[in-house]
């Protein structure tokens, strides 16, 4: 029997060592007795002085060496070998995705993934070497390269179920980078293969799928919207439930407001196939404000077995937008095209003032938006501005000439700005030849790449430039205008807050820091918190990437101690207001005043728990070796590995569970043989209580 | 009861009729009373003390009839009893109680080893001896002592009438254990050498001896009714001991080792009672009289329980 430490087997120098103690000469107490006579006839048999006959009879001595034998054996670490099922170099993907926390199979499909890893893990050859990769929604390496299967098992374990959409993909081309630095290498792939997005990496190296999970009883909210209703007074949430069993399936679905139920509903959903529901008039509700609405899918309490394994996707949040008025300044000679796009905006307050009076003294730093039509201050105020026709160059752009009847180029579909806005038939009579600066992106572009509209992030400031003017083109005249207003307001005004959709788990956001804050306080949904400063010295957003959670995020500006007040608040404003527009004076916001956002896992893919095909995912290996199993040596090797796989070392597996068995059951033998005269005199003495009420009786 | 715990001289009370070279330590007071108790006890059963004299009566030439028996060939016709005869017509001898000098010869070993023991078996024995022999006093017989140490036999005078009993008490306490070791079959066969016609020979010993049984077989050979009283203290019955120890002979110092734990206590108690069975048997085999005693057992209970169940007294 081989030994993986023979040097320990050093420890049966102890046997010698526990014989000669029994040897000497035990220093004895003495007695006197009347007569040694019947002594003497007791132990003739026994021989008791002659040293070698007692050791042949003294039963603790031999269960003595016996145990060290064991110990010394055990220390050893024997092993038997046996044929290693796989390559030199592993690399173990374990699916982390949300579909992961299925509990179709006890306690999880995460829990049994990492159990069949680790069995798996018995199979690799001696020397072998583990990567262990969690694919959640980005590939994480936890261990690389370690031969050492106690931190290998404890790099499987520390892997948690994430509530985002897994990317297998990522993880298999991280594998196959991790792979192609060795000559004998496997990837074993951990999966429900429930994937949302199915992998195409190929991989040059054998793939072999550990698959878990069995049934597809899920339902799941798939999405969670707050609209204002057209009235603008209330606001609705819109809810889709998808049941992506193959039966039908009775579920409860409950919506809180702010942590109060405020309406449940039973829901009946046919197999594969959702429910929408609008709960309507959220925020009136109690007669107050509103922060955060969730949404909860239970059990039917009347349902005795649940039809739902997959918990993760039972519960959705959603911010109820704030109505806040935002003040946009129009600093014009005067157009009517203009004001009046500008006064549909919703919860705007429009103001406006001629060029010439424009100064210091209109505090331009009090509005969310500065509109210059076709004239530029000398010095720019820190705010978002849309320039229309600037009549000079400057931060915000050079200005090359004019353009006569410029066409529009082929525009962007994914833009934002021009969404809905339809400028097939627009004309334009004349534009300011612009360049574009290296801040900013094309949006609508012109001729000989002078755009037409520009739009960018400025020094931290949302920043738009329109090359014409809207009354020398028929803009004006289409249904495009006040939507292509409205667009550019939103995308000039939108940053004020934090994003109003949901974010999808570990997905990074990007988060505003308000004038005068230094930072921002991020309270996560499980109560831990995260204080963020900006990269740059008077950055204006910060990106925040520990979104793994889903929930509810509080955002909360960090002020400096000076600026706790209301900076302005004392401040008139002194812009005439502009026609249409409200004259009172509007609220000043806060900056330190919270916002929140809400990540949600909202996918139908991941969502979707019946287990896959895992044969699809095996087949992207390098199929040749796949089938590498023990006893499978005389299959023609292919490729280059088969050297590698010729040469490979057996597995093996070490005999420490029996040996630790016999050592335990010897250790536990000599001390009942130790104890032995107590262990006669309890049984005597139950014996005896046994005896004496049946003699009673 | 002082008569179990004997290692307490100071509170022995000498008894005032008791004479002065009397050890009281021995015959102490409370022992005193239960030889009175003994007496008074004995006074209505006594007819002719310990029962190997009455057994050892001949029948014979003498005044007292004792019983008839069938004529059978070579009898005496001087003995037949003509008047049943004529009643009869059958023949009848009759039978006549020899009165003949019975001595009670106590053997007490008092080899080391009885002085060992809690209480001290030789203590034990030299009370035994004197209770008995206050029976034997009692009975008119004679009472003899012989002590068994060392390698000799000492035989003390023997008395007669129950007046001698405090000269009984005197030459009892006069013993004192052998200090080397005690050769008992040849002590046992200079005092049986010693003995004068028929009698009683009563052994009181704890029999700790290589050669025990030759003695008791010997002695069972004389003319005289042999008794064992087999002493041996609590702690030979039943060993106090635990764990390796080294067991010292007190008689000859030799030691043994030993690991004594609970199945060693039982093969020894195994050993002892084939031992004292081995005994017994001898003793049937021979007509002699064996009784185990230990050294604890009260002396009351010994002569009127022990011995009187084993037909010892009568």
């Amino acid at each position: 029997m081989p030994f993986a430490t023979p040097l320990a087997l050093l420890g049966l120098l102890f046997v010698p060592a526990v014989v000669a103690m029994y040897l000497l000469k035990l220093r004895r107490d003495e007695a006197i007795v009347p007569s040694t006579l019947l002594w003497n006839r007791l132990v003739a048999d026994v021989e008791a002085n002659a040293p070698w006959q007692r050791l042949r009879r003294n039963l603790l001595l031999l269960l003595q060496l016996l145990l060290v034998i064991a110990l010394a054996i055990l220390a050893a670490r024997p092993f038997v070998e046996r044929p290693a099922g796989l390559a030199r170099d592993l690399v173990l993907i374990v699916d982390a995705s949300a579909s992961m926390g299925a509990t179709d199979v006890v306690p999880n499909r995460l829990a049994a993934a990492k159990q069949a890893a680790i069995d798996a893990l018995r199979d690799l050859p001696s020397g072998g070497k583990v990567s262990v990769i969690a694919a959640g929604r980005t590939a994480r390496v936890v261990a690389t390269g370690s031969g050492d299967m106690a931190r290998v098992r404890q790099a499987i374990d520390s892997i948690d179920v994430t509530a985002s959409t897994g990317d297998l993909g990522d993880a298999l081309r991280l594998a196959s980078a991790l792979a192609a630095r060795s000559g004998d290498a496997q990837i074993l792939v951990a999966t429900d293969a429930a994937l949302a997005t199915v992998p195409t990496t190929r991989v040059d190296a054998p793939v072999r799928v550990l698959q878990v999970g069995r049934q597809r009883q899920n339902q799941a909210i798939v999405a969670l919207a707050i609209r204002t209703a057209p009235s603008g007074l209330t606001k609705s949430a819109f809810v889709s439930v998808a049941n992506l069993d193959d039966v039908q399936a009775k579920r409860r679905l409950e919506v809180y407001a702010d942590g109060a139920l405020i309406d449940s509903r039973d829901l009946y959903i046919d197999p594969q196939a959702r429910a929408e529901i609008v709960v309507d008039d959220i925020t009136q509700q109690n007669k107050r404000v509103v922060n955060a609405i969730e949404v909860r899918l239970v059990d039917d309490p009347e349902e005795t077995a649940s039809s739902d394994r997959l918990a993760s996707d039972d519960r959705a949040w959603a911010i109820v937008p704030r109505d806040r008025l935002r003040r946009v300044l129009l600093v014009t000679d005067g157009d009517p095209y203009l004001e009046t796009a500008l006064t549909y905006l919703p919860n705007t307050e429009l103001y406006g003032v001629s060029p010439a009076n424009y100064g210091p003294s209109t505090h331009p730093e009090k509005f969310d938006l500065i509109v210059f039509d076709a004239h530029l201050p000398q010095s720019l105020p820190s705010t978002p501005i849309l320039a229309i026709a600037p009549d000079r160059s400057g931060p915000l752009g050079d200005v090359a000439g004019s353009l006569t009847a410029p066409g529009i180029g082929s525009l962007d579909p994914q833009e934002p700005i021009l969404r809905y806005v339809d400028l097939s038939t627009t004309h334009i009579a004349e534009a300011k030849k612009l360049v574009l600066p290296a801040w900013a992106r094309s949006v609508i572009p012109g001729p000989a790449g002078a755009p037409l509209l520009y739009a960018g992030d400025r020094a931290g400031l949302r920043t738009a430039v329109l090359a014409f003017e809207p009354r020398r083109s028929d803009l004006p005249l289409q249904v495009a205008f006040p939507i292509l207003v409205a667009n550019l307001a939103g995308e000039l005004m939108g940053a004020s807050s934090g994003p109003n959709d949901a974010v999808k788990p570990g997905d990074p956001v990007s988060l505003p820091i308000p004038s005068g804050a230094t930072g921002l306080h991020v309270t996560r949904p499980d109560g831990t918190s995260v204080d963020l400063v900006p990269g740059t010295v008077g950055g204006t957003t910060v990106t925040f990437s520990q979104t793994d959670q889903p929930g509810v995020y509080t955002v909360t500006p960090v002020l400096p101690p000076s600026a706790s007040g209301s900076p302005g608040a004392s401040a008139s404003a002194t812009p005439s207001p502009s026609p249409g527009a409200s004259g009172s004076a509007a609220p000043d916001i806060d900056p330190g005043t919270p916002f929140r956002f809400a990540v949600d896992l909202f996918d139908v893919g991941e969502s979707n728990i019946a287990p896959g095909n895992a044969s699809a995912i095996s087949a992207l290996g390098n199929s040749g070796t796949t089938g590498a199993t023990p006893g499978a040596s005389g299959a023609p090797a292919p490729s280059g590995n088969g050297t590698a796989v010729a040469q490979r070392p057996a597995a093996r597996d070490e005999l420490w569970g029996p040996i630790l068995l016999i050592a335990l059951a010897v250790l536990s033998v000599e001390w009942a043989v130790y104890q032995r005269d107590a262990l006669i005199r309890v049984w005597r003495g139950i014996g005896a209580r046994r005896r004496r009420p049946a003699g009673g009786s | 009861m002082t008569l179990t715990e004997p290692g307490r001289p100071n509170e022995a009370r000498r008894h005032a009729f008791l004479p002065s070279d009397v050890d009281p330590t021995v015959f102490d007071e409370a022992f005193l009373r239960q030889l009175e108790r003994l007496l008074l006890l004995m006074k209505s059963p006594v007819r002719g003390g310990l029962k190997g004299g009455r057994r050892s009566v001949k029948r014979g030439q003498s005044v007292e009839f004792a019983d008839y028996r069938d004529y059978s060939l070579g009898d005496d016709l001087r003995q037949l009893d003509w008047n049943v005869y004529a009643r009869l017509e059958r023949l009848f001898v009759k039978l006549f109680v020899e009165e003949e000098d019975v001595t009670v010869t106590f053997l007490i070993d008092a080899s080391a080893s009885m002085a060992a023991g809690r209480p001290p078996k030789l203590l034990f024995a030299k009370r035994a001896a004197a209770a008995l022999g206050y029976i034997g006093l009692a009975s008119e017989d004679r009472v003899a002592v012989s002590v068994l140490g060392g390698r000799l036999a000492r035989r003390q005078p023997s008395l007669r009438g129950s007046g001698r009993v405090f000269r009984l008490l005197t030459n009892l306490s006069a013993i004192v254990p052998a200090d080397g070791p005690t050769d008992l079959l040849a002590t046992a066969r200079r005092a049986a050498a010693m003995l004068t016609g028929r009698g009683v020979l009563v052994l009181i010993s704890d029999l700790l001896d290589p050669n025990a049984e030759r003695v008791v077989r010997e002695l069972a050979g004389t003319s005289a009714e042999l008794i064992v009283l087999h002493v041996l203290s609590p702690d030979e019955l039943d060993p106090k001991l635990e764990g390796d120890i080294r067991l010292v002979d007190s008689e000859t110092g030799d030691g043994v080792d030993v690991t004594v734990d609970l199945a060693t206590i039982d093969g020894y108690k195994a050993r002892l009672a084939a031992w004292q069975t081995g005994f017994a048997e001898l003793a049937a085999k021979r007509r002699a009289s064996y009784v185990t005693v230990s050294s604890d057992v009260p002396l009351a209970e010994l002569v009127f329980a022990e011995l009187r169940r084993r037909r010892v007294i009568g």
